[in-house]
C-alpha cells in the first residue's frame, strides 16, 4: 500500500516501463497460479459430496403448494431414493388431516415408570438416527414434589426401574398452541397442520436451527450429520411429513406419528407403554378418553405454562 | 524494495503450494469416529403386556391342563385357611410357587375374597355369585374394592387402550387386569430401563462432584 | 449511456488493478490473510461434505461461535453510525473526512456476517427459500426474517453511498446531494434497527429467560458502539501510518469521547443485569449462574465472563481518566474493550442461553478446531474485504486515481508520495451545495 519515497522514479514496481509491467504481471500470475492450486485443494474434500439430494428436490416447492400431481412424482422421488439406499420398496403416503379431529395427549404421571420403551419405539417407528442418536423424547426422572427440571436427571440407569421417591416424566413435542418454533422459522418450514401437529417439510427446511432455540421443551432434533438407520429395523410404511427418512442439515421431531394417527391408531410411545401411561386422542370428541381425563381428572400441569405456548400436551396424576 | 517484494511473494507462492499438499493429504479433520452406538435390545420396542394371565392363555387355546383346580379341590368341600402367630397367611406346601402380597397391612389375607370356596375352579363376586375365569367381566370383581381404578379402566384410562383411537375405522383392544397385575402380588413389576441418551459429542469435562445440588 | 458505462468500467478495472499492486507489507498482509482464508474454506469443505457434525454444536447447544461471531459483527457494521452522527447531524469537522473509512468497515463488517450465517445454516443450497416471491419468507412473523431485510438493505445502502462518493470523486464531480444525504439519514436510523432486530432475535424466545429480557437491545448497542469505534480508533491509525492520509489526533479523540460514553453505558446495564439475577435468585437465574460461577458441577466459561468484565472495567477507568488522550493508553483501552466485549457477546451471551438446556440438562460446549478455521477465515476475509475497499478507495480521495490520470503510470497507484490533497470535495459537507 505504500512506496518508498526513496524510489527512483521509474525504477520501482511502477514507472511505466513496460517492462518492469510485464515481470510484474508474470510474478503476479505467477503467485496467483500457485494461489488458484492451493484454493483448489482446499476445495476438494468437496470430492466426497455425493448423497445430497437430485435437481428435482433442490426445485421442489413448499409442502403447501404441492398439487396432488407434484405431490404424486414428490412420493414417487422418495420411494426410489429409499428403496435405493436401504433396498427395501417402502410405502410412501401423504395423509391428511381429519375433519373435526384435534389431538390431545394426556401422560398419567403416577403411572409412568421410567421405563424409556416409549423412547424407543418411537425411534422404531420414526425411522430416526440411531448414530449418532436422535431420540424425539426424553425422560426426566424427577424427585418427589419438585417440578423443578433443573433437578431431574435424564442419564438415570438403575438396576430396576421406578426407584423409590422419584417420578419420571417424558417429554417430547408439545404441539403448542401457539408455538414459538412455528413463529420463528425464517421460511414456514415449520408449521400447525389443523389437527394440532406441528410439522416440519424436510425438503423445505434451511437448518438454521431458530427453532431448535426457540423451543422452551427440548424437543427439536437436527441432523448433524447423515442420518444411520440400520436396514432391518427400517419402517416402510411412511408419510411425507412423518416418518420417511431425513438427510443431514435438517430439523425433525414428534410428529404424534402422524402416519399411525391420522389412520385412525395409536401413536407408537403409547401402543409400547407397559403402564398405560400415556393416553391420546381427539378432544373434539366427548366419548374419547382424553376427554374423560380432561373432565374427571383435577390437577393438570402443563409444561412452563408461564411461557404462553399452551401446549396439547397435558400432565396428570391419577388421585 | 524490489528484492522485498520478491522475497515476500515468493515466500506466499511456496506457503500457497504447502497448503495445496496439506489440504490434499488431509493430514487433520477426519471426521470424529461415531460412537458405535449398539442398537437397543428387541424387547424394548416390543408392545406386548407385561404377562399372560391365566384367561387369555386359555383364550389363546393354550394348554390350561396344569391349571385344572378340580383334580386336588372337590365342590363344595371348602379348605379351612391356616394363619400363623401374626395374622399372616400360611400357603399351603402345593401352592409354595403363589406370593400372596395383596394389599398391605393384611388387608387381603383371604384367599376366599377372590376365589369361590365351594368351587376352586371359579373366583366369586363380592356378593358371593361364582364368576368363570375366562368371564370378562372379572375386572369387576377387582373394581369391587378397587372402584376408582376401575372406572377409569372402564372409559379406557387406566391401563393402555392400544388400536384405533377412531372406533370406525378400526378395533382396539383393552387388557383386563390381570394382563398386568399378577392377582396375588398385583403391584406392577419393576424392570430395568432401557439405556438412556448418548450425547453427540464426548463430554468436554466431567462435573465438579463437590458441587452437585441435585442430581444431574 | 454507453460512454458512461465504459467509464464506470474503466473505473472499476482500475480499482481492481490497485489491488494487486503494493510494497512488501501489502503482500505479506494479503498473502497472510488469503492463507487463513484458504484453511477457513478447507475447513467449510469438510463441513459441507459431513455436516454440521465438524463442529463442537449439539441439539442442546445449538448455535456457537458462528453465531457468536455473527452477533458481534453485526455490532461493528451498526457503529459506523458513530461515525455519521457527529458529522452529519452535529457537523463535526474532524471527522468528516474519516466517514467514508467507517462505511466501508460497515461493509466489510456485513460482508463477514452473511458469511458467518451461511456456514452455520445446515442446507446452504436452500438459500433461495428465503428469497420473497420465490420462496416463502416469513415475514413479519420471524425475526430472523427481519434480520435478512436489514442486514442486505444495510449494505445496499452503504454500498450505494460510498460508491457514488468515490465515483464523483473519480469523475472529479461534485456528489449530488439527493443522491447520498438521505440515504446517509437513512442509513444512521438503519444502523440502530440492524442491532436491535439481532437483538430482537434473542429477546423474542420465551422459553429462554436468559436472553428474555428487555435489557439486551440497549445492551447490545451500547457494546456495539463501544466496540465499534474502538475498531474504528484502530483501523484510522494504521490507516495513518501506512499511508499519508491526513488523519488528526483530534479526530481519534472525538471517538474516543463516543467510547467513553458508550463504555460507561455498557457497565452501568451491566451492572443493572447482574442485579436483576442475583438479587432475586428466582428459578431463571440458572444460566447467569452457570456464566458467572459455575453450576452443579460445571464452569467452562467462568475464567472466560471474569476476563471479559475485568478488561471492560480497566478499558472504562483508563476511558475516563485523561491517561487516554495519550494515544498509547486509548489503544490499550480500546484493543481491551474489543476483546471484552467480544466474549461478552459470544461467551457471555450466546452459549450460556443454551445450558442448562430447557430441560435443565448441563451439556457444555467448546469449539472444535474445524469450526475455529472456519471462523479465521471469515475474520481474515473480512480484514481482506475491508484492506482492499482502503487500497482502493484511499488513493481516490486523495485523487491520485482520477479520470483525468487515466492511462498513467503506476506511480499514481500508490498511496505516499507528492500528495496532491486529502479529502473529498466539500460539497459532500452537509451544509454546502455545491463548491
Amino acid at each position: 500500500m505504500l512506496e518508498n519515497q526513496k524510489c527512483k522514479p521509474g525504477g520501482c514496481g511502477g514507472g511505466g516501463n513496460s517492462g518492469m509491467n510485464r515481470r510484474n504481471f508474470l510474478r503476479t500470475s505467477g503467485v496467483l497460479a500457485t494461489g488458484i492450486a492451493a484454493l483448489a485443494a482446499a476445495l476438494s474434500p468437496l470430492r466426497e459430496l455425493t448423497d445430497q439430494g437430485s435437481w428435482e428436490q433442490f426445485f421442489q416447492k413448499h409442502y403447501k403448494e404441492l398439487s396432488k400431481d407434484d405431490m404424486d412424482k414428490v412420493l414417487a422421488r422418495i420411494t426410489r431414493e429409499v428403496e435405493a439406499q436401504y433396498q427395501i420398496r417402502p410405502h410412501v403416503k401423504d395423509y391428511k388431516p381429519m375433519d373435526g379431529v384435534e389431538f390431545v395427549y394426556c401422560l398419567n404421571l403416577t403411572r409412568c415408570i421410567g421405563c424409556r420403551k416409549c423412547v424407543h419405539a418411537c425411534v422404531a417407528e420414526n425411522n430416526q438416527s440411531r448414530d449418532p442418536e436422535i431420540q424425539y423424547i426424553r425422560v426426566l426422572k424427577m424427585p418427589h414434589g419438585s417440578f423443578d427440571m433443573e433437578k431431574g436427571d435424564h442419564n438415570y440407569a438403575p438396576e430396576s426401574v421406578p426407584e423409590k421417591g422419584f417420578f419420571y416424566m417424558p417429554v417430547q413435542c408439545q404441539h403448542c398452541k401457539n408455538p414459538p418454533c412455528v413463529k420463528v422459522c425464517p421460511t414456514k418450514a415449520t408449521w400447525q397442520e389443523p389437527d394440532g401437529i406441528t410439522v416440519v417439510d424436510y425438503d423445505w427446511c434451511i437448518g438454521c436451527r431458530y427453532c431448535e432455540a426457540a423451543c422452551p421443551y427440548f424437543a427439536r432434533r437436527f441432523n448433524w450429520t447423515t442420518p444411520k438407520i440400520p436396514k432391518e429395523r427400517l419402517n416402510p410404511n411412511m408419510s411425507y411429513l412423518g416418518n420417511r427418512p431425513r438427510k443431514q442439515g435438517v430439523m425433525e421431531k414428534c410428529h404424534f406419528c402422524i402416519q399411525r394417527t391420522r389412520a385412525g391408531k395409536y401413536p407408537a410411545c403409547l401402543e409400547v407403554c407397559p403402564a398405560g401411561a400415556r393416553k391420546f386422542g381427539n378432544i373434539l370428541d366427548p366419548e374419547s378418553e382424553v376427554s374423560y381425563i380432561l373432565k374427571n381428572k383435577r390437577v393438570f400441569i402443563q409444561l412452563k405454562e408461564e411461557v404462553g405456548t399452551s401446549p396439547r400436551f397435558f400432565y396428570y396424576f391419577d388421585v | 524494495m524490489n528484492g522485498k517484494i520478491n522475497l515476500v511473494l515468493g515466500a506466499i507462492a511456496i506457503a500457497f503450494l504447502a497448503l495445496a499438499a496439506l489440504f490434499m493429504s488431509n493430514v487433520w479433520g477426519r471426521t470424529r469416529p461415531l460412537m458405535l452406538i449398539p442398537l437397543v435390545d428387541a424387547k424394548f420396542i416390543d408392545p406386548s403386556p407385561s404377562r399372560v394371565s391365566i384367561a387369555e392363555f386359555i383364550r389363546k387355546g393354550g394348554d390350561a391342563s396344569d391349571y385344572d383346580c378340580d383334580v386336588c379341590h372337590e365342590k363344595n368341600k371348602p379348605i379351612k385357611l391356616k394363619f400363623d402367630a401374626d395374622d399372616n397367611i400360611i400357603l399351603p406346601t402345593e401352592h409354595t410357587n403363589i406370593f400372596l402380597q395383596h394389599g398391605s397391612h393384611k388387608r387381603n389375607n383371604n384367599c376366599y375374597n377372590c376365589h369361590d370356596e365351594m368351587n376352586l375352579s371359579m373366583f366369586q363376586t363380592r356378593d358371593g355369585k361364582p364368576l368363570k375365569v375366562t368371564d370378562p367381566d372379572v375386572p369387576r370383581l377387582c373394581g369391587s374394592c378397587h372402584g376408582p381404578t376401575y372406572r377409569d379402566w372402564e372409559a379406557g384410562v387406566h391401563g393402555r387402550t392400544s388400536g384405533f383411537w377412531d372406533r370406525q375405522l378400526g378395533d382396539y383392544q383393552r387388557l383386563g387386569c390381570p394382563s398386568c397385575h399378577n392377582p396375588h402380588s398385583p403391584k406392577f413389576p419393576s424392570r430395568a430401563p432401557a439405556p438412556g441418551p448418548h450425547a453427540l459429542h464426548p463430554v468436554l469435562h466431567a462435573p465438579d462432584k463437590t458441587e452437585t445440588e441435585g442430581s444431574n | 449511456m454507453i460512454q458512461g458505462t465504459k467509464n464506470y468500467i474503466r473505473f472499476l478495472w482500475r480499482c481492481g488493478r490497485i489491488a494487486f499492486v503494493g510494497d512488501w507489507r501489502y503482500y505479506a498482509w494479503m498473502g497472510c490473510l488469503s492463507i487463513f482464508i484458504l484453511f477457513g474454506l478447507n475447513a467449510y469443505a469438510k463441513q459441507l461434505v459431513h455436516g454440521l457434525y465438524v463442529t463442537g454444536m449439539s441439539d442442546q447447544v445449538s448455535w456457537g461461535v458462528y453465531i457468536a461471531n455473527f452477533t458481534f459483527i453485526v455490532g461493528v457494521a451498526a457503529a459506523a453510525a458513530m461515525l455519521v452522527i457527529p458529522v452529519y447531524i452535529y457537523d463535526n469537522k474532524e471527522l468528516h473526512d474519516l466517514v467514508i473509512f467507517g462505511e466501508l468497515l460497515a461493509v466489510a463488517a456485513i460482508l463477514m456476517c452473511l458469511a458467518f450465517v451461511t456456514v452455520d445454516l445446515g442446507r446452504p443450497d436452500r438459500f433461495w427459500h428465503l428469497i420473497p416471491g420465490i420462496g416463502k419468507f416469513n415475514f413479519p412473523g420471524s425475526m430472523l426474517s427481519w434480520d435478512v431485510i436489514v442486514l442486505n438493505g444495510y449494505l445496499l445502502l452503504n454500498v450505494h453511498i460510498c460508491g457514488y462518493l468515490l465515483y464523483c470523486r473519480y469523475q472529479g464531480r461534485t456528489p449530488s446531494k439527493w443522491f447520498y444525504i438521505p440515504f446517509v439519514f437513512l442509513a444512521i436510523g438503519w444502523a440502530v434497527s440492524i442491532h436491535t432486530v439481532t437483538a430482537f432475535l434473542y429477546v423474542g424466545l420465551g422459553g429462554r429467560p436468559f436472553w428474555n429480557s428487555s435489557i439486551v437491545g440497549p445492551r447490545f448497542l451500547a457494546s456495539a458502539f463501544t466496540a465499534g469505534p474502538s475498531i474504528i480508533i484502530l483501523a484510522l491509525q494504521v490507516i495513518r501510518k501506512v499511508t499519508d492520509y491526513r488523519i488528526s489526533d483530534k479526530a481519534l479523540l472525538t471517538l474516543r469521547n463516543i467510547v467513553q460514553v458508550s463504555m460507561l453505558i455498557n457497565v452501568f446495564l451491566l451492572f443493572n443485569e447482574v442485579f436483576k439475577e442475583f438479587y432475586t435468585r428466582t428459578s431463571h437465574v440458572a444460566s447467569s449462574s452457570y456464566l458467572f460461577f459455575g453450576l452443579h458441577g460445571y464452569h467452562a466459561l467462568v475464567p472466560w465472563i471474569w476476563t471479559a468484565i475485568a478488561f471492560n472495567l480497566i478499558s472504562m477507568f483508563i476511558l475516563v481518566l485523561p491517561m487516554s488522550k495519550s494515544l498509547k493508553y486509548l489503544n490499550i483501552a480500546c484493543a481491551l474493550a474489543i476483546v471484552g466485549i467480544w466474549i461478552e457477546k459470544g461467551m457471555g451471551l450466546v452459549i450460556p442461553g443454551f445450558i442448562p438446556s430447557p430441560l435443565g440438562e448441563m451439556v457444555e460446549y467448546m469449539p472444535t478446531l474445524n469450526e475455529t478455521l472456519v471462523c479465521l477465515g471469515i475474520w481474515a476475509f473480512g480484514l481482506l474485504a475491508y484492506t482492499l475497499f482502503l487500497r482502493m478507495s484511499i488513493p481516490i480521495l486523495q485523487g491520485r486515481i482520477s479520470k483525468s490520470n487515466e492511462g498513467a503510470a503506476d506511480d499514481a497507484l500508490f498511496t505516499k508520495g507528492p500528495n496532491p490533497g486529502n479529502s473529498i470535495p466539500d460539497s459532500s459537507h452537509a451544509q454546502t451545495a455545491h463548491s
